[in-house]
């Protein structure tokens, strides 16, 4: 009984400990006062008017959102192909071939910035917006085999094969059976490489310059000088795109996590 | 063999292609000039960082401190992912309490750890609780020390192992713990040797994602540090960024690459140790 409580007393601190920061942040984003305050004393929404005015917020926004969405539709080009050669088809360095392309999950991606920084700048491409988005694509790709590969299953399988036999061509079959199995697989594997995109600092802060910037870097390198309520207006936007996500997600294809899929 | 090969290619040769030319030359780029020193293959950079009592104090520090946080990621995640799947009752709970849990995650650490330095900062929310019901005489100084990083890290870190442990707990079939209590068994021991067990696949592989993050992780240690603190990605990050030295960057870089891949095999290497050694006990 007394370990059921204390269970209990842990978990509602630990889920407060996790949702306590982005409460401050929301919270203080709309203190009238002139410095970070938490509970907000007053309520305005001049931090947000003042984001807006700011035409580098915008163009960061700008930059980040393109960056992610162009990322993830060649992530999902480059990855769905691989994704079902690796689950079709038997071929010598498999098993090599599939850790390479999940490596950089567990790669500092410091050490990855920092490679493609140096080989950037021999190809004359340094901070530039392809710099960038080469580096984004290899870092996400692992969320899309994560979620397409396990969908490949050998009953999604045998339907493409009933396909083919009745006479489809394999374009026909991709597009008529394969991709409409695997639609959840390939929402989930988008929202999670999208964001894993949009949140990114240690890759970027390498190619990024003081004109073109994601939202992140230019959060980075504004708060290691100056923390204002405009930071929090801007950190709570982000928080939102979040949970936007996160939302659509669910209601989508639906957060199946800690719960029994059998 | 050959069939299955001509299916496979071209399904292959963009992805591979792209994989070779922006993942695998970069990092074979920064590898043979971390072997390069004025012009000449060396093994200079390496002597420099390994003959350098600075950067053993700076590793110290880094493993310290991403140490620590697994230590802690998983005592606080472990009971809270057995609680979300093994006490929850309301399905409309437990789907709220795993949208907060993944809300964390698709927010930028820049944005996590600001929240940290409004709450940890002197006047802040932390101290003022604090002081406020007695526990400190007066505020304490969390910034630009390790306990502050670690409470940011944990942060951040602790919702993999929430997940990860969760769902190998989701998948441990509950009729096994009811045979173990029909048996005689007390729920602890229960937990002791059937729960566990079976859950700690999930925990290692939990523990191993949280490690490599926080040995590897820049932005939050950069930001609660205050100058204070330095831990080896920064020095990665200032070669590259500011001194622009890329043989020595190199050296740099596939120094704490090479330490993190060891650190995860010999993770990995005793996870499956120990799983297989209390296999063999509950055969």
């Amino acid at each position: 009984m007394i370990a059921r409580l204390l269970l209990r007393v842990v978990s509602w601190s630990v889920m407060a400990y996790l949702i306590l920061p982005l409460l401050v942040i929301v919270g203080s984003s709309f203190t009238a006062t002139s410095y970070l305050a938490f509970p907000p004393q007053g309520l305005t929404l001049d931090w947000y008017g003042r984001m807006l005015g700011d035409t580098s917020y915008l163009a960061a926004f700008g930059t980040s959102t393109l960056l992610a969405l162009v990322a993830t539709a060649v992530a999902l080009l480059l990855g769905v192909p691989a994704a079902l050669a690796i689950a079709r088809c038997e071929f010598p360095g498999k098993k090599f071939l599939l850790s390479l392309l999940m490596s950089p999950l567990v790669l500092p991606h410091v050490v990855l910035g920092a490679a493609l920084l140096q080989y950037c700048a021999a190809l004359g491409l340094m901070r530039s917006f392809t710099a960038l988005l080469v580096g984004h694509i290899v870092i996400i790709m692992p969320f899309v085999l994560r979620s397409v590969l396990p969908q490949l299953t050998p009953e999604q399988r045998a339907l493409e094969e009933a396909s083919a036999d009745l006479g489809a061509r394999p374009m026909e079959t991709f597009f008529l059976v394969t991709l409409p199995q695997i639609r959840s697989g390939l929402a989930s594997g988008a929202i999670f490489a999208f964001i894993s995109s949009w949140i990114n600092v240690e890759l970027s802060i390498f190619n990024t310059t003081a004109e073109m910037t994601t939202i992140p870097v230019k959060l980075f390198n504004y708060v290691q000088y100056t923390i204002d309520p405009v930071i929090a207006a801007v950190s709570s936007i982000t928080i939102g795109v979040a949970a936007l996500a996160i939302i659509i997600l669910d209601l989508t294809v639906g957060l199946h996590l800690l719960s029994d899929r059998r | 063999m050959s069939a299955a090969m001509n299916r496979a290619l071209p399904l292959l040769a963009a992805p591979v292609a792209f994989f070779a030319a922006f993942f695998a030359v970069p990092m074979i780029v920064v590898v043979s000039s971390s072997l390069m020193a004025g012009g000449v293959p060396s093994l200079g950079n390496y002597a420099r960082v390994l003959f350098d009592q600075y950067h053993w104090d700076v590793l110290a520090a880094t493993f310290r401190i991403a140490g620590l946080t697994t230590v802690a990621c998983a005592l606080l995640g472990y009971p809270l992912a057995y609680y979300l799947v093994r006490v929850v009752k309301s399905p409309a709970l437990r789907r709220t309490c795993v949208i907060l849990l993944v809300l964390p995650l698709f927010t930028s650490n820049i944005v996590r750890s600001f929240g940290w330095m409004v709450l940890l900062g002197r006047n802040g929310l932390v101290n003022d609780a604090l002081v406020g019901v007695g526990i400190l005489d007066r505020p304490m100084r969390f910034l630009g020390t390790e306990l502050g990083i670690v409470i940011g890290l944990v942060y951040i870190l602790l919702p993999f192992i929430v997940l990860a442990v969760g769902n190998a707990l989701a998948a441990v079939d509950p009729a096994l713990e009811d045979a173990s209590s029909d048996l005689g068994a007390t729920p602890f021991d229960t937990f002791r040797t059937v729960t566990f067990p079976l859950c700690l696949p999930g925990l290692m592989s939990g523990i191993v994602m949280v490690f490599t993050l926080a040995v590897s992780a820049y932005v939050t240690p950069a930001l609660l540090s205050g100058g204070k603190i330095t831990v080896f990605p920064m020095l990665i990050f200032q070669q590259y960024s500011t001194v622009f030295d890329v043989n020595y960057g190199g050296a740099l870089s596939m120094t704490l690459l090479v330490m993190t891949l060891v650190l995860v095999g010999l993770a990995g290497w005793i996870g499956n140790a120990g799983a297989s050694a209390t296999g063999r006990k509950a055969q």
